[in-house]
């Protein structure tokens, strides 16, 4: 299966920048989520991998070859769009042998392909099924099936479990990532769904506004954001503006009405505005004991096993907690609390030029 | 075999070869349809001295010109609007009510679409007209006398069902939801009706009003028929007016005159219902509560059938009774009448297949192509021909192609064809643009992605999901050809087809009998099409 690679793909529509000098490598068989808000250009970046949209300017390598001047059709990348576009006048299992039908495999061989894939998906039942007649997670199968009977080195997958009620979205996550990566297949997954993000992907892409804006694993990009947006996007975070004011074993800085946090070490030189970012579910509230800030609480959201917090820290505005449920009966609205986090879950960014809202906005 | 038929696929994929295809297609319909349809109009510059020496100087014609165009856009105004007051509570009964014969109501709506105008010229007239001595008709109600009125009932037949079709077209994309939240939040009906679901309705009524004007403006077989069964020499229409005249100058100034207005009309019409807003905000809610429960809802569904019945669907099969009331003609000359019908069908036949070949890849060009430039000016030149009246469309492209020198034998039955070609293309077009809009482009870019080729992901994917378009505009372009009579007696009078048959009968011999068979044959015929056509596109409704 191919190593896929975007080298400074640009795509304009009218005024509209969907690529902006987009860079993305995809290893062998890796499973790549690429996530970002909507309108980041994630659509775009899959339909330029498969042929069907050109770009204006840029290449796409599949192992070192260019695929610029080569046809979608013979691109050997599927693409598994949101509304799986099953062909409503064939069955399932006419729609699962249209792509060995064009390539006017033997019969044997159809056979053969046909009997692998209704048992790959689970769907040995109903080969004479229409489309239409399929719940929504059985024509997810069958789109699914489709795409692999034709033999496939590039799943490219458009939010492929958007239009599933939520719990059949979460059963299938494991089931689609099991799938493609028994089968060794090289799969971009586009979602904008960060858990869904999380939970599947070997590695993450995070787009905006047509650009990569950082890859890595979960964790790392859970863990070590390099950017607020990034910090906010995967995991909403608090953030503190301040300067920097001592640099030791922890980042001491001190923001403009005197509160003073700890983050971890960080490049940026004594004196430089820097913008502090914690996760919320790494931001912690106490009623005695140390804190950097204090603050009322001023709503609680139950949210069965975790319950968030919004606190009112005066001069500075809301900062949000996210705690365990089983201490919901010991906090009230309108209590006073102190915000604490260890100094080794809050990154420290660079302040961004175009500043802070700008760089959180998602749109 | 599948070798050859691969490496044929692997051809026309090519994308040099699609590119040049694609160029032959817009050239055609450039050439074949929009110029010829539109050449008249340098008449106006080439020759004009001579429009000047015999018509615009002799006050006798341009006075007939006159009196014969403004009768004809009073016509098409006072239809259009019948049509929109008694075609509105139809589609809304067709739409949105349920009860028993229902389909056999919406199956009536559309019978007078399938029948030859000039069949129903001479059916309408001999019920409602009054008619000369020698045309034996007890049964004819014999009311009318002035030609105005008899055409205006006349071209309401016809057109009723455009308007009915386009109104209940846009009334089934509505969303019934807006209107039950209307009467949550306490609309009576008739209030949320006309306050919620009517100014969507726009688009329809543009739709249905350029149709129905442009139909009753171009309208010349049924009308000559009409007139002449009713002995009428003196009034005119603007197309009968160039049915009868002779010199060239006079028959370019009248279509150029035509065609100008007819092009000014469907600019100001669709510019205006798309910027003008009805005054639909005031509500009355007492009287239209007391208009929505009592007799009124009764009374509007009453009306709606009544007109259907005594307007629509007895003057069209009137001619039926023709033939049992009246004595047989001893004339009746049926090799001839073979012929014209044999005729008629190879000319529609021919049409079809060309519309087939030809349209639907432009049809496929336009839908994919929004946005673009080419294919946006394609799409509003697409239109002009069904806007064109037929009788200016087919002395236009008589003009440009033998200069409007009298033509005959085989090669007047070609030129037919290729005006035949130039008003039926767009329906063609039209109908499998429409189709082809309506599907999401993911089902064949998916295609592509599996390993389809354009041209199979075309045949396999694309083609079974508009199939039933693509047979509903073949049948509709056959069925107006089939039937039409203005082009074909612009290019000349003595093309033997079947509805000029019928209407050289009524007009020149004055064999009603023969013509009222004829007119019979010509309706069986046609109904059958029609049958057929239901058949498929109620399969498709079913299979989708």
């Amino acid at each position: 299966m191919p190593r896929i690679s975007l080298q400074g793909v640009v795509k304009h529509y009218g005024g509209i920048k969907a690529a902006d000098g987009l860079d993305l490598e995809v290893n062998n068989g890796e499973y790549l989520c690429l996530l970002g808000p909507t309108g980041a250009g994630k659509t775009t970046a899959l339909r330029i991998i498969c042929g069907l949209t050109r770009m204006d300017k840029g290449d796409v390598l599949f192992d070192g070859k260019s695929m610029v001047n080569l046809e979608p059709e013979d691109r050997k990348a599927v693409m598994l769009s949101q509304t799986y576009a099953l062909f409503p006048q064939l069955t399932v299992a006419e729609n699962i042998l249209f792509g060995p039908n064009i390539r006017e495999m033997p019969q044997e061989v159809k056979d053969r392909t046909l009997a692998d894939m209704l048992d790959l998906v689970r769907l040995t039942h109903r080969p004479d099924a229409l489309p239409r007649e399929l719940s929504g997670g059985m024509q997810q199968r069958t789109a699914l099936a489709r795409a692999l009977a034709t033999g496939v080195d590039v799943l490219l997958l458009d939010e492929p479990l958007r239009a599933l009620d939520a719990r059949l979205r979460i059963s299938l996550r494991h089931e689609l990532r099991s799938l493609a990566k028994s089968l060794g297949i090289t799969t971009i997954h586009v979602t904008h769904d960060q858990d869904e993000a999380l939970v599947m992907a070997d590695r993450i892409a995070v787009i905006r506004e047509g650009r990569i804006v950082q890859v890595g694993t979960p964790a790392q990009i859970f863990d070590d954001p390099v950017s607020p947006f990034v910090a906010n996007f995967v995991g909403q975070s608090n953030f503190f503006v301040g300067v920097v004011e001592e640099k030791r074993e922890a980042t001491l800085v001190r923001g403009e009405k005197g509160h003073v946090v700890l983050a971890r070490p960080c490049e940026q030189g004594l004196g430089e505005k820097v913008v502090v970012g914690v996760k919320v579910g790494n931001t912690e509230v106490h009623k005695g004991g140390e804190g950097f800030f204090e603050g009322r609480v001023e709503r609680i959201l139950f949210e069965g096993r975790n319950i968030f917090l919004d606190v009112d820290v005066p001069e500075l505005g809301r900062l949000s907690s996210k705690i365990p449920s089983w201490r919901l009966g010991r906090l009230a609205v309108g209590d006073l609390v102190k915000l604490n986090w260890s100094a080794d879950k809050a990154n420290v960014f660079a302040m961004p030029t175009h500043g802070l809202e700008r760089e959180l906005k998602v749109e | 075999m599948m070798s050859r038929l691969a490496r044929a696929t692997e051809f026309v994929s090519k994308r040099s070869f699609r590119q040049l295809w694609l160029g032959f297609v817009i050239l055609f319909f450039l050439g074949f349809v929009i110029l010829p349809t539109l050449y008249v109009l340098t008449y106006a510059f080439t020759n004009w001295d001579l429009i000047q020496s015999e018509v615009l100087s002799n006050s006798e014609i341009m006075s007939q010109i006159w009196t014969a165009i403004a009768n004809s856009f009073e016509i098409a105004a006072i239809v259009t609007v019948i049509d929109i007051l008694f075609g509105l509570p139809m589609a809304w009964i067709l739409v949105r009510k349920n009860f028993r014969g229902k389909q056999l109501i919406d199956t009536l709506i559309d019978m007078p679409l399938a029948v030859p105008t000039a069949a129903l010229g001479f059916s309408a007239a001999i019920f409602w007209g009054i008619t000369p001595t020698d045309l034996t008709n007890p049964l004819g109600l014999k009311i009318i006398s002035s030609p105005f009125l008899l055409i205006i009932l006349l071209h309401v037949v016809f057109s009723y069902p455009y308007m009915v079709r386009s109104l209940s077209a846009i009334l089934e994309q509505i969303d019934q939801t807006f209107e039950v939240a209307g009467r949550t939040l306490g609309a009576s009906p008739l209030t949320a009706a006309r306050t919620i679901t009517l100014p969507l309705f726009r688009a329809g009524l543009v739709t249905g009003i350029i149709l129905c004007f442009a139909r009753s403006l171009s309208e010349t077989g049924g009308t000559v028929a009409a007139l002449a069964t009713i002995s009428n020499t003196d009034f005119n229409t603007a197309p009968t007016l160039i049915d009868s005249l002779q010199s060239t100058p006079a028959l370019a100034f009248t279509s150029i005159v035509l065609i100008i207005l007819a092009l000014v009309l469907l600019v100001i019409v669709a510019f205006v219902v798309k910027r003008v807003h009805i005054p639909i905000r005031k509500v009355w809610p007492r009287p239209e509560r007391i208009l929505s429960r009592n007799l009124g809802p009764k009374f509007k569904d009453v009306t709606s059938v009544l007109f259907l019945t005594f307007i629509v669907l007895i003057p069209s099969f009137f001619v039926f009774t023709f033939v049992f009331t009246s004595s047989p003609s001893t004339t009746t000359d049926w090799s001839t009448f073979g012929e014209a019908l044999f005729n008629s069908f190879l000319i529609a036949g021919v049409v079809t297949i060309i519309d087939l070949a030809l349209g639907v890849p432009l049809a496929l060009y336009i839908a994919k192509g929004r946005s673009k430039r080419l294919p946006e000016a394609l799409d509003i030149l697409v239109n002009v021909p069904l806007i064109v009246p037929t009788v200016a469309l087919g002395f236009s492209l008589k003009l440009f192609w033998v200069g409007g020198e009298p033509v005959s034998g085989p090669f007047a039955i070609f030129l037919v064809m290729l005006a035949h070609i130039a008003f039926t293309y767009p329906l063609m077009v039209r109908n499998v643009t429409g189709a082809v809009e309506e599907i999401d482009p993911t089902f064949e870019e998916t295609a592509r992605t599996l390993g389809a080729k354009p041209v199979q992901s075309f045949k396999r994917v694309l083609l079974p999901m508009i199939k039933a378009s693509i047979l509903a505009g073949a049948i509709m372009a056959f069925t107006r050809s089939l039937g039409e009579t203005g082009a074909t007696r612009a290019i000349s009078t003595t093309v033997l087809t079947a509805p000029n048959y019928i209407v050289n009968l009524v007009k020149g011999v004055k064999d009603y009998y023969t013509a009222a068979l004829a007119c019979i044959i010509l309706i069986i015929l046609s109904y059958a099409l029609m049958l057929l056509l239901r058949y498929i596109t109620r399969r498709r409704k079913e299979a989708s």
